[in-house]
Order: structure tokens, then C-alpha cells, then sequence
């Protein structure tokens, strides 16, 4: 919830005295995990499961892939497909449009074992527009944000993941919502980048182009990134006790498969 | 069986109600300057070394024994023993004023006898904590707080840097049961726990129960905060303040009418964002950031056996954003109450008791605009009786009915709003409970405190209540009409705390309780937050139970100057509650669908080394322990540490009477790290760079210590008024003590990750404050 933000942001103003340092730790090493991420989504185009590791906290942000795996999906009318593996991990197929109502069945092979998973690829809502406007919290540094505007169904539970793209580059942040608050309402959501963790993000600013894609996501998918999100969060003012997020995979591994609408809009901050 | 226990519990008392011709003599002792009345203090008759009694949260003293001529004994830490002689050959009524043997400009030699209560009382896992040595104790900023001074105790844990929190004995932060005046306080901290809610100016007397908690407390299961408010100078009016770097105090108290009654108001304001009118930022500039609170009390006593007592809390704290957002949040509480003695033996109080913690978010922005509420709110009667049976048997029993409603939330949003309006049903239980306990003085040397609490819990309609399965879906629901029980629970909790005297100077003690808990706090924070939600036990939530054994070997040295105490102790937790990955607890219909169950483990060693009397008093305290929790969901249910788990726990506080006018203190503390969890691998999934984790709360925090100095300088004494100025050091090292660590793409580097540690108060901050009476 934004709110608990703006109570981090002012805690962070009264704790004078704060200060804070990189520090080395000993951490553990459990490497070596299979990262399933598949996407279906409703647009053309090849549709993506990558396949990958995890890597000790200390190595570079490189993950291995993992090759020689056997990837197919399948909907509930019987329909399959066969993803072919292609560079680092990827694995992909051309002929599978993604229909918004159908369940997909991601089965997926490696070293021996067999991972599956469902999503149900939830109804279109539309993305209807983007403005830009100066940054409620932070004034003084003439930071902008984006806000996106659509109009959630009334009656259905409906839940969302945006994606933030600054000029081109993707903002290291998570921001998935559902309707819990806003059935049938003619939404509005801020989207801020944070710039506390990253050698990129510099946050929005006048004359940047902003991309956001809107996805709309099944339940489960949406417990993946909320938690996700909700880990992201961590600071002064309370964090909650980190975790790999719950998957839709069995067994249990790391990642998600995630059958999801799409749709993008870009504007020019002013 | 509870009829044969309490079978079994009255043969006890009937078998030693013979014996020779007893008289008793009953008072009240108070402060002989301020009319105040004093709690615990002792009474003993010097001929006979076994009888002694104490006085209970209201001043008054029963004491039975045979006819004859003795020479009674008034003692209280602080204040002048006076000795009365006494020709005991009918029931006497003594009313006792003592006289404090250093009012604060003098300096405190063993005037008074030190007593040797630590020995002979049954009672363990007890900590009084005495006002003065609370307000020298230096502290963050120079605000005296009697929540941060208590964590300096062994067994009580601070649950974090600049945070009121506290862990007793392995329990979680809402196993305590703090009580200001008999009222439950829900938040007792202020400003995210900076704070504590207690202004000590208002406060006469701390006491915690860490174990063998006595039966007229229940409903929490790790321990009891007792705080009782000053009751006002009944003799003269006075003026009391101080002004500080970040909040100002006032205080006036005086008679309603001479020796008859009293009142005593105390307000408290702090001025923080005064600090946030310095920023450049025009947002910041115009936010506002502060709390106060207020307490006030009055009392009145018509003649000696009826006396009529009204307090009353309230504090708020207000954060905002200059036409963006809003958040305020806060408790009130209110206690009437009646003592009525009807005779030398019967004592009873009646209390009426309000308390409500409520707290209120606002969004200002137009497309976004919201409130969202939450409130529970408690009435709760309650009567107590105390009978002193016999020179052997004190009896305390009584019962209390407390009814909570709880809003959970409540939107509330204008039409151009994208929120909708949602109320989340209110809930409605009666907690109740009926117990007995006596305290036995069995022979010389063996004292047992022995009792039964009889715990109810009653969930009531109107609402539907729905029954989850593991995976959080809705197996049923039922309707209950208004006054219909949804669900109720009954619990026997008994209480056992002996004494045994191995001689003058030393004894072994022993206790078990069992508590339970119906009241739960769901946070999925570490630190205190005003968005704390409760619920209540239900047909998904059970009771929390927790059973404590301990023992421990007490001995005093240089004639009761020196107190040295080691307690060990080991608790079970049942019905433990946690909420699963991701779980949504603000405003949702269906939260205890978000929960997960599991029990819990505490064990530990406590030791405790203080010195009470002369120029320099002070203690030190440490404790070796483990906290453990179990849920089959996490660490594929084995026990992980908790996040209060806290392997050494060390504290040193000395008080040093310098000369007339200077006093010098000093704390220095030293804390395992807190049981985190961190990555132990990471993996890229949505383009993002994230953290893979391994055990729960499988790594330490690093250690902390800390060192704090303060000194006081009173001013010279003057016939109409009096000042004093503290002076503190909080971190006098400026010790770094990590308060948060996040794993991070690297600022600096490229691709790559990083550990970055926050650290609050990492350089030394000084403080000072004025403090004037008048």
C-alpha cells in the first residue's frame, strides 16, 4: 500500500541520526536451483520460458541457463505445443497465441524431473491512458510520476502487474495490485520509481520517454509478485520476514508460470 | 476437576483457621509529604520475624497475629522506617505516613534498613521498578521512559534499537499485558515505539511479572506490565515541568480538599517536526509530525473505609503530509474505581474500566482519496476482594467481564475516488474470568501463593464467520444473530509460585502458570506500527496457551544490601499464529484466512546481581536464552529461531550520588543480533534481479552494545521552587547497532548485488532538559 510508503519516507526524515554503510556477510550458499519463468501472453509473436539458476549472492547479476530441457504447453481443450530451445536458456514457440479465458499447462523436464504448472489467462482490461505529473512526496528535486488510468470490472475479482520502463530501460521495481479496494471503479494508480536501489534508476524526469506495460494477471501470479513487492519494501518503519514467494509450480522450485494479457502505452513525460 | 481443586484449595485454608486468640491491624501507608499512597510497602512485626504483610495497589495492609505487645515495623525503599509500638488485644486500625529519607537533593545514605523481601516473598519473576532510579537512568533525547528502562532487566528484551517494544521471556510483542490504571493499552508506544505512551511524570509505580504471574492477572501469555498513575498531592498544590530539545512536560497536582482528596493532571507535547521546518523541501516543510498525551486522575475518599478513584488517559500521535496524507492514531482509557473496606480482614475495589485504540489513514489526493479506520474498543468490570484470613492466609479472589468490539476497517472514499467504500464486519467477544488465590505462609521457612484463574472466551453475532481450510478457502459459513455465541472457549489456568527459605539470607523458589490468550495482534512488521490489527480467538483462531515452570536461588549479601538472583525457566506456546507469504492484513474480510498455526519453545537463564541502598546503586543483569518456534509450513517444520530469540542479553546500570547536587548515571548494554533470514542465492524472474531463501531466521543480526551516560544537576534549594537540568549522552561511542539490513542492486557497482545496513542514532546525541517544580 502506497500509504505505508509515505510512513517510511517521513519515518526516514525523523530518523535524524540515520545513516547507513555496505557492509559484507557471511551468507550461506544454496545455488544451483532450477528458475522457471514462463509467460503466455495474448499477443503473437513467440511465447517465452526460460529456464535458468540461481548464483551465490556475491557473483555478478549472470545466471546460467539451463539447457536440454524438454518444455511443452497445453490448453484445456487439448491443444499442445512444443517450445524448441534456443540461446541462454530460452525456450520458445511461434505457433501459440495466448486467449484470455483458456488455462494453460506449462510441463517442463530437466535433470530428471518433471515441473508443471497452471494459469488461467484472465480477461482483457484495457489500458486507457498516461499522464505525468510532479511527484507528490518529493518536491524539491523535481521528480515526476506516472500515472495510469483504467477501468476495473465490477463484480470479478481482477488483479494487475505493471511494468515501468524509463527510456527503454526497465525500472527495478515490482507493482502488482488487485481490485480488493476498487471493484468497479475507473482506477488511478501512481506509479513512482524508486532510486534507492539501483546504479540506473534515476527516477522520472521532464522530457523522458515512459513506457508502462499493463498485465493482467491470474491469482496466484499476482500472490508471486505481491509478495514479491511487499519483500521490496524492507526498510526503516517495518519489513516483513523474507521468503521465496509462493509458486504455482510443483514440485516447488523457483519462479512462476504466469498466462497474462498485455498491453502497452508510452508518452513523453512533460 | 475444578471442583476438586477448589475442594482441595479451601481444606488447605479451613485446616489452619485454629490456633490462638488473633487480632489484625489494617491501614493505609502513605508519602507523609504528598498524601500519596505507597505500594508494596512492608509491614512487620519485629518480635516475630515470620509476620510481615505488604500493601497492596492501594496503600492498604491487613496483618493478623496473636494478642500481645509488639513493636511494628514500616518500611518502604527510599523512605525512613518508622517502628510503632503496639499492645495488640483488639482489632487496630493504623494509618502510616512515611517520610522519603532523601528527597532528590540529598544525598540517599541507607537511612532506611535494608529489608530482605527478595528472600521471604513467594513471588519470583518479578520486577518493581523504583520512579527515581527510571528518571535518572539516561535515554534517547532525554525523554525518561519507563518502557526503554525495563528492557534493562533480565528476561525483558527490547525489540529493537529506539523501540518501546519488548520480548518477556521469548514472548512476542502482544503476549504483554500492559495495564495503565487496570486499563489494557493496545499501542503503548508512540512515533513507531521511539516513544513509550507512559509520561513517567504520571506514573507512581512499574511492576512486570515475568512468570508465576498471580491468578488476578490473565488474558496475555507472557507477562504482566502493571502501571499505576500517581494519585495527586492531597496537602499542597504543585507545579511540575520540564522543558526538553524535542517534547515539554507540565504537571499540576493538589488537593480537592485537604487529606480528603486529590488530582493530578500531566500533559506531554512533542515538537519533532520543528526539525522538518529546516528542510528545503516545501512538502516536508509542511508536514506535521508529533504526539502528546494526557493523563489525569482524581480521587476522593469519603471516610476511612471508602474511597473513590477516577483516571484517565488519552494520547494521540498525527503524521501528515501537506495535502497529500494524513494519519493519526492513538489509545484512551478510563478507570472508575470504588474501594470500599468493610472491615480490619475485607478489602474491595470495583472497577469500571473504558479502553479504546483506534486509528484513522487519510489520502487528500483527489483521484485518490480515502479513510481508512480501525478501532477496537474494550468495557470491562471487574471486582476484586482480599481477605486476610489469618496470620497464615491471604485470599485474593474475584471476577471481571470485558467486552471487545473490534472494527477491523472501514473505507470510507469521496465519488471521484477510485476506491469504493468497504466495512469489514465488527466483531464482539466477552472475555471473562473468576479466580482465587492464597497466599499460605505453610511454616517459617516455606511460602505458597497458590491459585486458579477459571478463563472464558465468547464470540458473539451479529456477523457471518466463515471456516477456512489449510490452503485459506472458504470450507463454511455460518450466521449468528446478535447475541448469539459463534464460538467459546473455557480454560483453567492454575498458579503456583513457594518460597523456601534455606536461611536469613538465602532461599529457592518455584513456580508454574499456565495463561492463555484470546486477544492477537497480526503485524507483519518488525517494529510497532499504528496499523497493529487485532483479532479475537474464533472458530478458526484458537486460544494461545502458554505453560511456564521456573525455579531460581536468591541470596542477598552485606546485610541485604547487595541482591543476587538466578532464575531458570522453560515455556511451552501453543496455538502459536503466524500469517502466510504475502498475506493482506489491512482492511480484509477474510484475514484468518492468511493465517498459519504452530506452537512455540523458551528457555533461559537469568541472572541478576543490584545493589538498592547508598551513594551508588545500580545492577546487572544477563540472560542466556533460546526462543524457538514451529509451524509446519515454515523450515519444513522444525523448530527456527523466533524473531525474538536473543541468545545473550546483557545490561549494567549504575547511579552515582556525586555530591549534594550532582548525580551521575550510566547504562551499557550488549545483545545478540536478531535471528534473520537472509539470501542464500539470487536468480532473475520478470527482468528483475531477486534474493532465493533457505531456513527462516537462519542468520544473526550482528551484536549490539551500547553505552549511555547521564547527569543531573539540582539546583540550589529555594523556598518557592526548585529546578534541575539532565544532561545525557545516548551512544557515547558511537556504536553503530545495525536497526535494518537490505540486499540490494548495488549502487555503485554495475550488476552486481550488495548487503546495505541502516544504522539510527550511530553517533553520539547529546540532550538536555530542564525540569522545574513548583
Amino acid at each position: 500500500m502506497k500509504a505505508l510508503k509515505i510512513i517510511i519516507y517521513i519515518f526516514s526524515l525523523f530518523a535524524l541520526a540515520s545513516c547507513t554503510k555496505v557492509i559484507d556477510l557471511k551468507l550461506g550458499n544454496n545455488t544451483g536451483q532450477l528458475v522457471i519463468e514462463g509467460n503466455i501472453t495474448n499477443t503473437a509473436g513467440p511465447q517465452i520460458i526460460k529456464l535458468s539458476t540461481n548464483v551465490p549472492f556475491t557473483n555478478t547479476n549472470t545466471y546460467p541457463p539451463v539447457t536440454g530441457a524438454t518444455v511443452n504447453v497445453s490448453d484445456q481443450n487439448g491443444n499442445a505445443y512444443t517450445f524448441t530451445e534456443g540461446p541462454s536458456g530460452t525456450y520458445s514457440n511461434s505457433q501459440l497465441t495466448g486467449i484470455p479465458g483458456n488455462t494453460y499447462t506449462m510441463t517442463v523436464t530437466t535433470g530428471g524431473k518433471t515441473y508443471t504448472a497452471n494459469s488461467k489467462m484472465p480477461a482483457v482490461v484495457n489500458l486507457d491512458s498516461l499522464t505525468s505529473k510532479n511527484d507528490v512526496i518529493q518536491t524539491s528535486d523535481h521528480k515526476k510520476l506516472v500515472t495510469v488510468y483504467y477501468q476495473d470490472p465490477a463484480g470479478i475479482v481482477n488483479q494487475y502487474r505493471f511494468v515501468l520502463y524509463v527510456n527503454k530501460v526497465q525500472a527495478n521495481d515490482i507493482y502488482a495490485y488487485n481490485d480488493q479496494f476498487n471493484d468497479g471503479r475507473y482506477v488511478s494508480i501512481d506509479l513512482y520509481e524508486n532510486t534507492a536501489s539501483s546504479s540506473v534508476d534515476k527516477g522520472i524526469f521532464s522530457g523522458d520517454t515512459v513506457t508502462v506495460e499493463m498485465q493482467c494477471i491470474d491469482k496466484p501470479v499476482y500472490t508471486y509478485w505481491e509478495t514479491l513487492m511487499q519483500e521490496q519494501t524492507n526498510g526503516p518503519g517495518g519489513s516483513v520476514t523474507p521468503s521465496n514467494p509462493p509458486t504455482n509450480i510443483t514440485p516447488v522450485t523457483l519462479g512462476y508460470f504466469s498466462a497474462h494479457t498485455t498491453q502497452s502505452k508510452t508518452i513523453v513525460v512533460k | 476437576m475444578a471442583k476438586l481443586l477448589i475442594l482441595f484449595f479451601f481444606s488447605f485454608i479451613a485446616l489452619s483457621a485454629f490456633g490462638q486468640k488473633k487480632y489484625t491491624i489494617s491501614g493505609t501507608i502513605k508519602d507523609s509529604a504528598t498524601g500519596e499512597t505507597l505500594i508494596g510497602a512492608t509491614v512487620r512485626i519485629k518480635e516475630l520475624p515470620t509476620v510481615g504483610t505488604a500493601t497492596n495497589s492501594y496503600g492498604f495492609y491487613s496483618l493478623t497475629a496473636p494478642a500481645g505487645n509488639y513493636t511494628l515495623l514500616f518500611s518502604y525503599v527510599g523512605y525512613q522506617t518508622v517502628e510503632k509500638p503496639v499492645s495488640l488485644h483488639a482489632d487496630e486500625t493504623i494509618a502510616m505516613a512515611l517520610t522519603s529519607s532523601g528527597s532528590l537533593t540529598e544525598v540517599v545514605i541507607s537511612a532506611n534498613r535494608p529489608n530482605n523481601d527478595q528472600i521471604t516473598s513467594p513471588q519470583m519473576g518479578v520486577e518493581k521498578l523504583n520512579m527515581t532510579q527510571i528518571n535518572q537512568v539516561p535515554v534517547v533525547l532525554g525523554e525518561k521512559d519507563i518502557l526503554k528502562t525495563i528492557t534493562l532487566m533480565p528476561g525483558v528484551k527490547s525489540a529493537g534499537e529506539g523501540n518501546t517494544g519488548f520480548y518477556v521471556r521469548g514472548g512476542a510483542a502482544d503476549q504483554n499485558l500492559i495495564l495503565l490504571d487496570e486499563a489494557t493499552v493496545y499501542n503503548a508506544s508512540h512515533l513507531f515505539g521511539f516513544f513509550s505512551t507512559f509520561n513517567s511524570d504520571a506514573i507512581k509505580d512499574v511492576s512486570i511479572y515475568k512468570g508465576g504471574m498471580p491468578a488476578e492477572y490473565g488474558g496475555r501469555l507472557s507477562s504482566v506490565l502493571d502501571v499505576k498513575m500517581l494519585d495527586g498531592n492531597d496537602k499542597d498544590f504543585t507545579v511540575q515541568g520540564g522543558l526538553g530539545l524535542i517534547s515539554s512536560r507540565i504537571k499540576v497536582e493538589g488537593p480537592i480538599q485537604k487529606d480528603k482528596g486529590s488530582f493530578m493532571i500531566s500533559a506531554r507535547r512533542t515538537y519533532i517536526d520543528a526539525f522538518l521546518k529546516a528542510s528545503k523541501d516545501s512538502t516536508v516543510k509542511g508536514s506535521t509530525l508529533y504526539f502528546y498525551d494526557i493523563n489525569a486522575k482524581a480521587n476522593y475518599h469519603f471516610d476511612d473505609n471508602n474511597a473513590i478513584y477516577l483516571s484517565g488517559y488519552f494520547g494521540k500521535d498525527v503524521i501528515g503530509l501537506k495535502n497529500t496524507f494524513g494519519t493519526n492514531w492513538g489509545n484512551a482509557t478510563g478507570t472508575i474505581r470504588y474501594n470500599h473496606i468493610f472491615n480490619s480482614k475485607l478489602f474491595s475495589n470495583t472497577s469500571l474500566i473504558f479502553s479504546n485504540y483506534n486509528y484513522v489513514i487519510q489520502s487528500f489526493l483527489s483521484d485518490n482519496n480515502f479513510k481508512a479506520t480501525s478501532k477496537i474498543n474494550d468495557i470491562n468490570l471487574k471486582e476484586d476482594l482480599q481477605y486476610s484470613l489469618s496470620s497464615n492466609h491471604t485470599l485474593k479472589f474475584g471476577v471481571n467481564i470485558l467486552h471487545h468490539t473490534i472494527a477491523p476497517g472501514d473505507i470510507t472514499s469521496n465519488s471521484a475516488s477510485s476506491f469504493n467504500d468497504i466495512t469489514v464486519q465488527q466483531r464482539y467477544g466477552f472475555e471473562t474470568a473468576a479466580y482465587v488465590s492464597d497466599d499460605w505462609k505453610a511454616s517459617d521457612k516455606l511460602t505458597i501463593l497458590y491459585g486458579l484463574r477459571l478463563s472464558g472466551f465468547f464470540l458473539f453475532g451479529p456477523g457471518s464467520f466463515n471456516t477456512y481450510d489449510a490452503a485459506g478457502d472458504v470450507l463454511s459459513t455460518s450466521t449468528y444473530g446478535s447475541g448469539q455465541v459463534a464460538k467459546s472457549y473455557l480454560n483453567l489456568e492454575p498458579r503456583l509460585s513457594s518460597s523456601y527459605q534455606l536461611n536469613d539470607v538465602s532461599s529457592i523458589k518455584l513456580s508454574y502458570n499456565r495463561n492463555t490468550q484470546n486477544i492477537h495482534l497480526l503485524t507483519n512488521s518488525t517494529t510497532s506500527s499504528p496499523t497493529d490489527l487485532y483479532v479475537m480467538s474464533s472458530n478458526n483462531i484458537k486460544p494461545e496457551i502458554a505453560d511456564q515452570v521456573s525455579t531460581g536461588w536468591f541470596r542477598n549479601f552485606n546485610d541485604n544490601i547487595f541482591e543476587f538472583s538466578a532464575e531458570i525457566y522453560y515455556k511451552w506456546l501453543q496455538n502459536q499464529i503466524d500469517y502466510k507469504d504475502g498475506a493482506q492484513l489491512l482492511v480484509n474480510e477474510d484475514v484468518e484466512s492468511q493465517l498459519v498455526y504452530g506452537s512455540g519453545r523458551a528457555y533461559g537463564i537469568e541472572l541478576f546481581l543490584k545493589k538498592k541502598y547508598g551513594r551508588f546503586n545500580g545492577w546487572i543483569g544477563y540472560t542466556l536464552s533460546r526462543t524457538e518456534d514451529k509451524f509446519a509450513a515454515i523450515n519444513n517444520g522444525n523448530y527456527f529461531p523466533a524473531t525474538q530469540d536473543r541468545t545473550h542479553d546483557l545490561s549494567v546500570v549504575g547511579i552515582y550520588q556525586l555530591t549534594k547536587r550532582w548525580s551521575l548515571s550510566s547504562t551499557f548494554i550488549y545483545q545478540t543480533g536478531n535471528a534473520v533470514t537472509y539470501p542464500t542465492g539470487k536468480y532473475e524472474v520478470g527482468g528483475l534481479t531477486t534474493f532465493s531463501y533457505s531456513e527462516r531466521n537462519g542468520y544473526r543480526e550482528p551484536s549490539n552494545n551500547r553505552l549511555d551516560i547521564g547527569a543531573t544537576l539540582e539546583g540550589k534549594k529555594h523556598k518557592k521552587y526548585q529546578s534541575s537540568w539532565t544532561f545525557s549522552i545516548y551512544n557515547v561511542y558511537g556504536h553503530r547497532d545495525p536497526y535494518s539490513i537490505t540486499f540490494q542492486n548495488s549502487k555503485t557497482v554495475p550488476n552486481t548485488t550488495e548487503a546495505l545496513e541502516t544504522s539510527i542514532f550511530a553517533t553520539p546525541i547529546p540532550s538536555v532538559t530542564w525540569n522545574f517544580k513548583f
